[in-house]
């Protein structure tokens, strides 16, 4: 995980997903931003950014870039992610949402061999309050501090930023791993990149129904993390029959829970780790500051 | 988004995957003109799973028979539904049945190929029965093999039963397919094998990259204009309860938080829409806007609805747009809303609901203000920035709306009374 101020960063695509205004926060931010990929504007500018129509012409111009922000079609995000590995870019953030499962898998499986990092889709990216903004998470809710966030919702990622900030807590790094039905990294991968981290004291992570991503996080705690973890799940009187993503006869037949995927699934989850809940959004400040004092 | 059989055994024909010889029926004169021979099965086309049960699916001999069957399973609804159109098929003599499928597991990450030597699956407890294999790297035939295998198939069963399987996934990889199913899967006293019934689910992220699965979807939609189109698009990215307060927001995390907290302070949350993606009944590329017009009016046109809580939080695509859009909206007459009420009937009120905006974060500044300016003496629309008390807000107007309808009824009983 690369995450210092200097390290070289591409947009590629300029979609619906990313503005005017996220690239100028990013910059604001110090994030160093060299160049964008749009096919068929390059030698263009965009938000100020120089234009390429290849991610290889970028390095040929600028070198190796260490972050890539991907904010195409969800169509071309496959191909966009493609196109950054084979120009060994080794961590790239998905903002585009909705892109099709299929594809996911397909980048999943040349990823997952490869070592590259990936974030989303459907991810506002990370922040590093003070420091970097890689994605379009709105600085202002931001103040730095000591509580890491992992998140799978994007909005709540920041919602609950805003909790902590106005209780005068501060943030260390904010991560949103995405909301579609497949993404890239994981809880576990999060938590333990937030427990090695030393401006980190204490964790938030926040869930949401769907998959089982919570149950092998808060299994993932109790056996791995050192550091206090506090668990918010939405959802909690959302329509119990909604699965969300994750439905249907596998779910059976591989002998998962019937409660599988579900808000009360991960609360008794997180429940049998010894993870402190919080019933709502106000509760977190608080709760971390319990956690934190008991150190 | 589940494809008929009809639809599903034209795509298995495509990829040479063996169904029987069948003839798609629209009208009971139909079956005067048909290529295949008696006797027949003729069956209901519709999304529900238990037609045999109802009454759906009936062997016939003859044409006469052919034709008052038809007539007769054209006006049966299943659960509601009334098929469009039937499935004429030869019979087959089956001696064993098995069952197919592929699925992807998003748990997993990777598609998931089962397979089963019996046809009729307790899904509550499939047990050692079902046997399973995943795709975890680029697929190649030996995954089918190795599923066939582990179903205890030999031979040549066991070879034309992983043909089959391998065709299933090109067809659930060409067509972005959330599951592909064969059930059950005939094999007849010579072991020949055959498809007699399949299920087909494309996956709704994808659909507009199919023109054909696009057109498809687009003739579903305006065919069940007037029914629950949950059944054929099994999962809205939102929740559909009923309650007096309809949530917007701009992500699955805050459409969730949004009603949770509106349930604890002691609202009822209603119909909740995600606008971050195209609503999975958009069969065309929308913006948000777009989105954001189409949930006011869905909601609108909910007469449980009382109060619409908007929650937009960081930033929203195209931000000058959103503020004309509530601003269009709130001039809009009730009358129009018609068209967007599942039951296609008239809205009963004549009021729109109140509108409680959240706008959170620098990117709204200018929307806030703006929106502000369009307040009418009521107050209406109102903006505020803290979540919690947007919700609080909301809650109140809600109960408020119920007060004031309870205070003009009794003031309508009273009339009557002195009539």
């Amino acid at each position: 995980m690369n995450l210092k101020s200097d390290s070289k960063v591409l947009i590629q695509g300029f979609g619906e997903f990313i503005s005017a205004t996220h690239i100028a926060q990013m910059k604001a931010y110090g994030t160093n931003l060299v160049a964008g990929v749009a096919p068929g504007s390059g030698g263009k500018y965009k938000y100020d950014l120089p234009v390429f129509d290849l991610v290889e012409e970028v390095i040929l111009k600028f070198g190796q870039i260490d972050t890539t922000i991907i904010c195409v079609h969800p169509y071309q995000v496959l191909d966009a992610a493609l196109e950054a590995i084979a120009s060994n870019i080794r961590q790239i953030i998905i903002i585009s949402a909705g892109v099709p499962p299929l594809d996911m898998v397909t980048l999943l499986r040349k990823t997952e061999t490869h070592e590259i990092l990936v974030v989303g889709p459907n991810s506002p990216g990370i922040i590093v309050p003070g420091k970097i903004l890689l994605g379009t998470q709105p600085s202002e809710f931001y103040t730095p501090g000591s509580v890491g966030i992992v998140s799978r919702s994007s909005t709540l990622t920041y919602e609950v930023a805003w909790e902590l900030t106005k209780a005068g807590l501060g943030q260390s790094i904010s991560v949103s791993i995405g909301s579609d039905a497949i993404v890239g990294s994981s809880f576990p991968q999060w938590l333990q990149i937030l427990d090695e981290d030393e401006t980190t004291e204490a964790i938030v992570l926040v869930g949401q129904p769907g998959g089982e991503g919570e149950e092998i996080a808060a299994q993932y705690i109790a056996e791995a993390i050192d550091k206090p973890v506090i668990a918010y799940i939405a959802g909690k009187h959302a329509p119990a029959s909604k699965y969300w993503h994750q439905k249907g006869n596998v779910a059976t037949v591989v002998k998962r829970d019937p409660n599988f995927g579900s808000t009360k699934s991960k609360l008794t989850a997180f429940k049998a780790a010894g993870v402190p809940i919080a019933e709502h959004l106000p509760q977190i400040p608080q709760l971390l500051k319990k956690v934190m004092s008991n150190r | 988004m589940d494809l008929l059989e009809y639809q599903v055994k034209e795509w298995f024909d495509q990829m040479g995957i063996p169904v029987l010889p069948s003839q798609r029926i629209d009208h009971p004169t139909d079956l005067k003109r048909l290529n295949i021979n008696y006797p027949l099965v003729l069956k209901s086309q519709v999304h529900a799973d238990d037609r045999v049960k109802a009454g759906g699916v009936r062997i016939v001999e003859t044409t006469i028979d052919a034709i008052a069957t038809a007539q007769n399973i054209f006006n049966l609804p299943i659960l509601g539904e009334f098929p469009e159109v039937l499935l004429a098929e030869s019979k087959y003599d089956a001696q064993k049945e098995f069952y197919l499928a592929i699925v992807l597991d998003t748990a997993l990450c990777r598609p998931v190929l089962l397979g089963c030597k019996e046809a009729n699956i307790d899904w509550e407890s499939p047990g050692e029965k079902m046997q399973y294999v995943v795709v975890e790297q680029e697929f190649s035939s030996f995954y089918a093999r190795r599923l066939t295998l582990k179903m205890g198939l030999q031979g040549a069963l066991m070879q034309s039963v992983s043909d089959i399987v391998e065709k299933m996934y090109e067809l659930f990889i060409q067509k972005d397919l959330d599951l592909v199913e064969i059930n059950p899967l005939a094999v007849n006293g010579s072991g020949q094998v055959m498809v007699l019934n399949g299920k087909v689910r494309v996956n709704e992220r994808a659909i507009n990259r199919h023109p054909e699965i696009a057109e498809m979807a687009a003739k579903m939609i305006g065919r069940h204009k007037n029914s629950k189109v949950n059944g054929i698009f099994d999962d809205w990215d939102g929740a559909e309860i009923q309650g007096e307060i309809g949530i917007l927001a701009n992500g699955t995390g805050s459409v969730l938080t949004t009603l949770d907290a509106v349930f604890n302070a002691g609202g009822k949350p209603g119909m909740s829409l995600n606008l971050r993606h195209s609503f999975l009944t958009d069969t065309k590329p929308t913006t948000f806007c777009d989105r954001l017009e189409k949930g006011l009016k869905i909601l609108a046109a909910d007469n449980t609805i009382k109060v619409i809580l908007i929650n937009f939080l960081g930033t929203i695509p195209d931000v000058t747009q959103m503020s004309e859009v509530i601003a269009n909206f709130i001039q809009i007459d009730p009358q129009e809303l018609t068209s967007y009420l599942s039951n296609g009937s008239k809205p009963k009120t004549n009021k729109l609901p109140k509108l409680v905006i959240r706008l959170a974060g620098v990117d709204f500044d200018d929307a806030r203000k703006y929106l502000a300016t369009l307040a009418d003496e009521n107050e209406q629309p109102i903006v505020v920035e803290n979540l919690d008390e947007a919700v609080k807000l909301a809650v109140d107007l809600a109960k408020l709306q119920k007060i004031e309808k309870s205070k003009l009824e009794d003031k309508k009983q009273k009339t009557k009374g002195r009539k």
